[in-house]
């Protein structure tokens, strides 16, 4: 247990916990009193949702991963283990809320959406580093909330899935497919290992 | 025999660069430097200490980052704990420190550039200082490589060269040996020597050689206060053959720490 | 330039302020259609995408700010003689300037596109861009200050969506429509025609707001202590009730410039006359224009100029019949600047005789208008591509091609003189707005 504490410290677990709880709250609070219907508007689960993967890309590398690397630890199922523990504190977070007067929901609909773009955070962590991995989920989701597309093309709804209805199977193919390559990437290279100093 | 520089004959409205009465200096709640006296002209002086004697702090007082929390610290004729000018005192120093900070993108040149705008000096002067503070490191064939690309060794030298760009007149230099090699370290010691012509040079470290080679003057701190001040051979003197250590210095190190955890003052 | 100021511009200002040029121009040709119209609709329409600059201009400085922490370089700094807010001011024009410069290097990038065919530039538009700048900048900045207050990982990625909560949920907090505009610099942009505007005292005001921020986040950046920091409250209050009290409280988001709306004609016969706004179509539209007017002439009483109605149809004080032998047509600009449906003006101006069902709600009948103008122009009833996409309640495409067709079909088979009589009977019921129908049975 002692060293499980220690990794999640060397991994800023507990900030990113704090960061990710007060940003739920600010965001249900944001819903909770100027919302006029209690069911938050999906633009704003799908931004909660890319809150809470972005809180989470800090920890999908150590201070140095370089150091990581050399220790003779079997870090894929960690790694594995890391995106699946953060996709099911993402999904608690988030679903905690329908049992209150602020939803973000459907929970099918929040489990797309974290599940595809804690996949994309840790696609960009693997191809840019982990201090830049949460480029791709932004620059990917912030244009499509800007501009929703609720027409039949599918290559439009699949370019658009994080803001298609929680029953849309194109983006749930495509969230999914994102979701694994993400896992599978970052459980078999980790966080791609970058400079230190030049990193941010 | 040293040539004297006119900066050394010029008057100078205060008779020490540094000068610290009971000096106190906190690193977070601890006292780190406590009753700490200290004169220092120009020259080189070599800063020993084991490890947490106070070493870092004081320099950080004397590079005016720390404010002293008591007693008297007076750096180029300006009360640096009082209400002496801090902005002249500052034009006039130059500082290395433990763990040298930079902009990994900007160039060489343009960080000691940058640096040297900090300093103040005026704007015509910037470009020629900064080549000429290149040139002394010897760094003269990466000064345009950006800071990231540069070893070990080589950030050292140039973390030297924005410290030296203002031609200050008092120059702290905390461990800027580590990471030079052997050859380096020479060339080092020959660049301290003629700094210190009209400048007063306080040099930190850990290696006893480097100071008897290269000060003329020797420093020796132990729990916040001065054990020591001395030429190297005084130093030396203070050894024993029973004192540890693979050298005459070493030995007379030793034997004033031992000294001076035993409670006397050399 | 100063050597010094060169290099921070390039190493911090820079990389962020392209970013901002790509993904504004990108932004911008995906939404041509929707800007293509004017100058208007171009400064308007790039701050609608503020929605998306902003945010980015604050990830950009709080990821500045955090490289810095990283750098580690406070404790050399604290050493050095230069007051911390020159150093301070450095940076911020460093990251500033060329964020402020990419803003207007959208627009510059942007322009050829309409260059060809916009003409009307009413001095508005300098303030809807200057707002846009001043936005830019406020949130550059404000990220600084955020990044250097809470210098986490997490805090480029975080203000980045709050940033975007905060101009799209923003607004939607205030109930009139002044208050959410003030809330956000992107709200209400999306340019609904070309006639519209936005009053100099709503730019005035957000412009008044957006400053006392880029004074705030300055405030807090050159602080060494919380107390100093916290003075940066005084602009904000400050800005805020001097931004209320210059906002105009009846501020409506479709204002239409009267000027815009007047008329450009041609000097010589027939006169053919466009909205200002439209100006740089004048010559495109002018032999279309005399062509359906040609095809009028042989009808009593028939039309002897052609107008554009540049009427706002969500303001029914603002729907007027055209003058007495006028023809009056509406027309759309395509996504190329040109005319949308060029091909199409024709076949509808000659509609009901050279009427329009604008004027005449209530008794208009298409399917009889369509017929008659077909019969004017010689050419079989086609559907207008305007209505390409609008569906009936059951979702079949809407569409009167039927009921025109065989209307006009019964009309051609008529000889010359009496099928004359049937249209005009229809041009005089458009005009006069009495029933149609039944006038081709």
């Amino acid at each position: 247990m002692r060293y499980l504490g220690l990794h999640l410290r060397a991994r800023r677990i507990p900030a990113a916990l704090a960061a990710a709880a007060s940003g739920t709250l600010v965001l249900w609070t944001v819903v909770a009193v100027f919302s006029e219907v209690p069911d938050a508007d999906i633009s704003l689960v799908t931004l909660l949702v890319l809150l809470l993967a972005a809180v989470v890309a800090p920890t999908l590398g150590g201070h140095d991963d370089a150091l990581d690397r050399t220790s003779a630890l079997r870090w894929l199922p960690r790694r594995a283990a890391h995106l699946l523990v953060a996709l099911v504190i993402i999904l608690a977070l988030v679903l905690v809320t329908l049992l209150t007067g602020a939803r973000f929901g459907p929970a099918a609909l929040v489990l797309r959406d974290a599940a595809g773009l804690l996949g994309l955070t840790a696609l960009g962590a693997v191809a840019l580093g982990t201090a830049r991995s949460w480029f791709l989920p932004l620059a990917w989701t912030l244009p499509v909330v800007m501009t929703p597309f609720a027409g039949a093309s599918v290559p439009l709804q699949a370019l658009t899935w994080q803001t298609q209805p929680h029953d849309n199977r194109t983006a749930a193919v495509v969230a999914t497919v994102i979701a694994v390559a993400g896992l599978v990437a970052y459980g078999v290279r980790g966080s791609a290992l970058r400079d230190i100093r030049s990193a941010a | 025999m040293r040539t004297i520089s006119a900066a050394e004959t010029a008057p100078a409205t205060y008779a020490w660069s540094v000068h610290a009465e009971q000096l106190k200096v906190k690193a977070g709640r601890h006292l780190a430097v406590d009753g700490l006296d200290l004169r220092m002209q120009n020259g080189v002086h070599g800063l020993l200490g084991p490890n947490g004697a106070g070493k870092t702090t004081l320099m950080r007082a004397l590079a005016t980052v720390l404010r002293p929390a008591g007693g008297k610290l007076t750096i180029l004729g300006q009360d640096v704990g009082g209400r002496g000018n801090l902005r002249q005192a500052r034009r006039g120093l130059g500082y290395l420190p433990q763990e040298f900070g930079f902009y990994p993108r900007f160039t060489v040149r343009e960080f000691v550039e940058y640096m040297a705008w900090l300093k103040e000096m005026p704007k015509h002067t910037i470009p020629g200082a900064a080549q000429r503070a290149i040139e002394r490191v010897g760094l003269t064939t990466r000064a345009d490589a950006r800071m990231k690309t540069l070893s070990g060794g080589m950030l050292r030298r140039a973390g030297i060269a924005q410290a030296i760009v203002n031609n200050p007149l008092v120059l702290l230099l905390d461990e800027p040996t580590v990471g030079l090699d052997p050859e380096q370290r020479l060339d080092f010691r020959e660049l301290l020597r003629d700094l210190a012509v009209d400048s007063c040079v306080l040099v930190s470290t850990h290696l006893v050689e480097d100071v008897v080679a290269a000060c003329t003057d020797v420093l020796m701190v132990n729990e916040g206060r001065l054990v020591f001040q001395g030429d190297a051979n005084t130093l030396i003197d203070h050894g024993g053959p029973n004192d540890a250590g693979d050298s005459p210095a070493e030995r007379g190190y030793s034997a004033l720490l031992r000294r001076a955890r035993n409670g006397g003052v050399a | 330039m100063t050597r010094v100021l060169r290099v921070q511009l390039l190493r911090f200002g820079l990389p962020g302020a392209l970013l901002i040029l790509l993904v504004g121009t990108v932004a911008l040709f995906l939404d041509r259609g929707l800007w293509s119209g004017g100058w208007m609709e171009l400064a308007m329409e790039q701050r609608d995408h503020l929605m998306l600059l902003c945010p980015l201009a604050l990830a950009i400085g709080g990821w500045l700010a955090r490289r810095e922490h990283r750098a580690t370089v406070t404790e050399l700094f604290a050493g050095t003689p230069r007051p911390q807010h020159q150093r301070v001011l450095l940076t911020l024009t460093a990251v500033g300037l060329p964020i402020a410069l990419a803003y207007p290097a959208i627009l510059a990038v942007s322009a050829p596109w309409i260059m060809a065919t916009a003409e009307y530039l009413p001095s508005a538009a300098y303030g809807v861009v200057a707002v846009g700048v001043l936005a830019v900048i406020a949130s550059a900045w404000t990220g600084l200050a955020v990044g250097r207050l809470v210098p986490s990982p997490a805090t480029a990625p975080g203000l980045a969506v709050a940033g975007f909560v905060a101009v799209l949920a923003g607004p939607m907090a205030f109930r009139e429509e002044w208050q959410s505009v003030l809330a956000s610099p992107a709200w209400a942009m999306s340019p609904w025609n070309e006639f519209q505007t936005v009053p100099a005292a709503v730019s005035a005001a957000q412009a008044i707001l957006a400053l006392t921020v880029i004074v705030a986040a300055a405030v807090v950046l050159s602080a060494r202590r919380w107390q100093t920091r916290s003075v940066a409250a005084a602009p904000i209050a400050l800005g805020l009730v001097a931004a209320i009290a210059v906002m105009p409280h009846d501020y409506d988001r479709v204002t239409i410039d009267p000027v815009a709306q007047e008329l450009v004609c041609t000097d010589d016969a027939p006169r053919v006359c466009v909205g200002r706004a439209h100006s740089g179509l004048l010559t495109e539209i002018t032999p279309k224009a005399r062509e359906a007017l040609a095809l009028l002439a042989k009808l009593p009483g028939a039309p002897t100029s052609a107008q554009e109605d540049t009427d706002n149809y969500l303001d029914e004080s603002d729907i007027k019949p055209p003058p007495d032998g006028v023809v009056e047509f509406r027309m759309e600009v395509g996504p190329d600047g040109r005319l949308a449906d060029a091909g199409h003006l024709v076949t509808r101006m000659l509609e009901g005789g050279g009427t329009s069902f604008a004027n005449c709600t209530e008794f208009y009948e298409i399917p009889v208008a369509r017929a008659a103008g077909s019969w004017l122009s010689g050419r079989a009833p086609v559907n207008d591509p305007e209505e390409a996409g609008v569906t009936f309640d059951d979702g079949t495409p809407y569409t009167v091609l039927p009921e025109t067709t065989a209307l006009w079909e019964k009309l051609r088979a008529l000889p010359e003189a009496e099928a004359l009589a049937k249209v005009a009977a229809v041009r005089k019921a458009g005009l006069e707005c009495t029933d149609m129908t039944g006038l081709l049975g």
